[in-house]
């Protein structure tokens, strides 16, 4: 598999001459994306993101400064390797109607001239890769798909020659949120493996946020308004646009980005099924919170048992338990726990490992006090916006 | 009125005619095509030119055929040039407009793609855009050969030798006989029907990706269902 390069915008400007909007302009644009990193180019319309990335493939070719793949100028290099060395998806997709499934996938290798045999293999393993069955989909065209499929094959064309880098222009942006959904988790996925310098375009800032080991926001008249980590852009926003552009919401949207693994769990105190009602009673007295987590022999938790409900003698038993937490696990994000805590009966969710034993408790102030520990000053407050 | 004994005793010599008609019709649309399709593509690479060359065609269709074919003859002579130009210059206007109809019809994004993708020019002409141009110019091309087959009558005109099916028009005429009049005239209507016929099943042959459209709308729900189900 090819090693994966670096992109780097060296003060790029693109001014469109004679035109008196500036959609579209990029003005003097630094940034580096290091190999095999997702960078996601969020922004309003016209704020210049579809023109900075069709800059690395010259598509548009910049009026000042350079754009460097792999460290090389690429206005120094032969356009038609460039391109074929570089993925590129578009949001309608650009499939050729006139060709099947398996000649739009395999274009590029093709137009490079591979052998026909490491063509074809090289074809099916793409469709199987991307989640295509080839024997069902290698004949078919484009228009017997469905918007999703047709995005998948988009994605297994760019993919074919193995390019070290993939430009992603709005590519789940035609398609229904379940399906987006599904075609960004494939593509993280993927990713894992594939290890890809990922150049992403896209007007969502959620779609950004998750997309993104890098966030560059970017405002009309092309300007960078902040390139960072999707974490750092939610909780130190540069200015007042990113501010406003990531949303008031922007603090729900950190939580989604944190999982309940990042958290210290507090240590509940626990009975078992079986023990000793009075020393257990004794333990629930001295725990802050006058309640004893009940568990079976496999420390799987049971329910909550009221220190007052704690008989004075006999051992403990499962009827004692009246009350049930949500179940988490390290996975979880603190959105997901966060939202989880507030339906249930008991504020504290219990976190379990995968054979269901306890790991500990995550409560709500828990996943406040991490939200502030995280935050720097809060120099541009979130502010509601209307409309 | 019509004589169904001359028909059949004068069948070989009406195949003759067809085949002479056939012969005439083709050699115009072939060369009118060629011309055509240089013109177009010089067109789309420079707007600038489609104006007028359309002015041109336009002007050259509207001079009358019944003048035209005699004029030629004091330059050319009585020769099968002389029935081949006005027919390939009848022809032009309706090829480069469907031609250049064809490639404008070509979306946009998909020449994007191609380019981002990294075809060459020339590959992304002949690989993207004429494969797509195909439906409009082959429907310029059934258009040029109905009237290209109309028009070969009219070759007659320039005597015995020329016309085609014409022929049996020109003398029907002459000679006051209806049935060789009418033999001609509806024989010359069902070539062109013939030939129309046979270049759409071309076309259905050249073009399989447009007949697949009516079962896609069957498989847009398919993405959701498997989504929701996962």
């Amino acid at each position: 598999m090819s090693q994966a390069e670096p992109v780097a915008f060296d003060h790029v400007t693109k001014r469109y001459p004679g035109s008196g909007s500036s959609d579209g302009a990029v003005q003097n644009l630094s940034l580096e994306v290091p190999a095999g990193k997702i960078c996601v180019l969020v922004g309003p319309s016209g704020c210049g993101k579809t023109t900075s990335l069709k800059m690395v493939n010259r598509l548009v070719e910049p009026t000042d400064g350079k754009v460097l793949v792999g460290g090389i100028d690429v206005m120094t290099r032969d356009v038609i390797e460039l391109r074929r060395g570089i993925g590129y998806v578009i949001q309608q997709v650009g499939l050729f109607p006139h060709q099947t499934i398996g000649e739009n996938v395999i274009t590029v290798p093709r137009l490079m001239g591979w052998p026909k045999a490491r063509q074809r293999e090289r074809t099916d393993e793409l469709l199987s890769l991307v989640g295509l069955d080839p024997a069902k989909y290698r004949d078919r065209y484009p228009s017997q798909l469905s918007g999703g499929e047709r995005q998948r094959v988009g994605v297994a064309r760019a993919l074919a020659a193995d390019p070290p880098i993939l430009l992603m222009d709005e590519p789940f942006g035609a398609v229904d949120p379940i399906v987006r959904e599904r075609l960004q988790n494939e593509l993280l996925r993927l990713q894992e493996d594939l290890a890809k310098t990922i150049l992403f375009v896209t007007h969502d800032i959620d779609e950004a946020i998750k997309m993104g080991d890098l966030v560059a926001v970017m405002q009309v008249g092309g300007h960078l308004a902040q390139f960072g980590p999707p974490d750092e852009i939610l909780a130190n926003p540069a200015s007042e646009f990113v501010a406003r552009f990531v949303g008031a919401d922007r603090g729900l949207k950190r939580l989604s980005l944190s999982r309940v693994a990042d958290l210290e769990l507090r240590q509940p105190t626990t009975g078992t099924v079986g023990e000793d009602a009075a020393e257990a009673r004794k333990r629930a007295w001295s725990d802050p919170f006058r309640y004893l987590l009940l568990v079976d022999a496999q420390r799987r938790p049971i329910g909550w048992v009221d220190e007052r409900q704690i008989p004075k003698d006999g051992v403990l038993s499962e009827s004692m338990a009246f009350s049930m937490s949500p179940l988490l696990n390290r996975r979880t994000t603190l959105k997901d726990a966060l939202s989880m805590l507030l339906d249930a009966d008991v504020q504290a969710g219990i976190v379990v490992d995968r054979s269901g034993a306890v790991l500990g408790l995550v409560t709500a102030d828990m996943v406040a006090e991490r939200m502030r520990e995280t935050a720097g000053e809060a120099s541009f407050p979130a502010v509601a916006l209307e409309a | 009125m019509i004589d169904g004994g001359w028909i059949i005793d004068h069948l070989d010599v009406i195949f003759g005619r067809a085949v002479q008609h056939l012969y005439l019709s083709a050699i115009a649309v072939a060369v009118g095509f060629v011309i055509s399709f240089a013109l177009a593509v010089w067109s789309i690479r420079r707007r600038a030119v489609y104006g007028p060359i359309v002015g041109v065609a336009g002007i050259l269709y509207t001079i009358p055929s019944l003048a035209l074919f005699p004029i030629l003859v004091g330059i050319t002579g009585l020769s099968d040039l002389t029935a081949e130009v006005p027919l390939v210059l009848y022809s032009l206007l309706i090829f480069i407009r469907n031609i250049v109809a064809g490639f404008d019809g070509v979306p946009s994004e998909i020449l994007e793609a191609a380019n981002g993708i990294g075809y060459t020019r020339r590959d992304r002409f002949w690989q993207v855009e004429v494969p797509l141009a195909i439906p409009l110019i082959v429907a310029g091309i059934r258009l040029a050969s109905v009237s290209t087959i109309g028009l070969v009558t009219i070759t007659g005109i320039l005597g015995d030798r020329f016309g085609g099916l014409g022929f049996f028009i020109f003398e029907g005429y002459r000679h006051g006989f209806p049935t060789e009049l009418f033999t001609g005239g509806l024989a010359s209507i069902l070539l062109a029907i013939l030939v129309d016929r046979l270049l759409v099943v071309a076309q259905r042959r050249l073009t399989p990706w447009t007949r697949t459209d009516r079962s896609a709308a069957g498989q847009t729900a398919t993405d959701s269902a498997r989504a929701a189900g996962a």
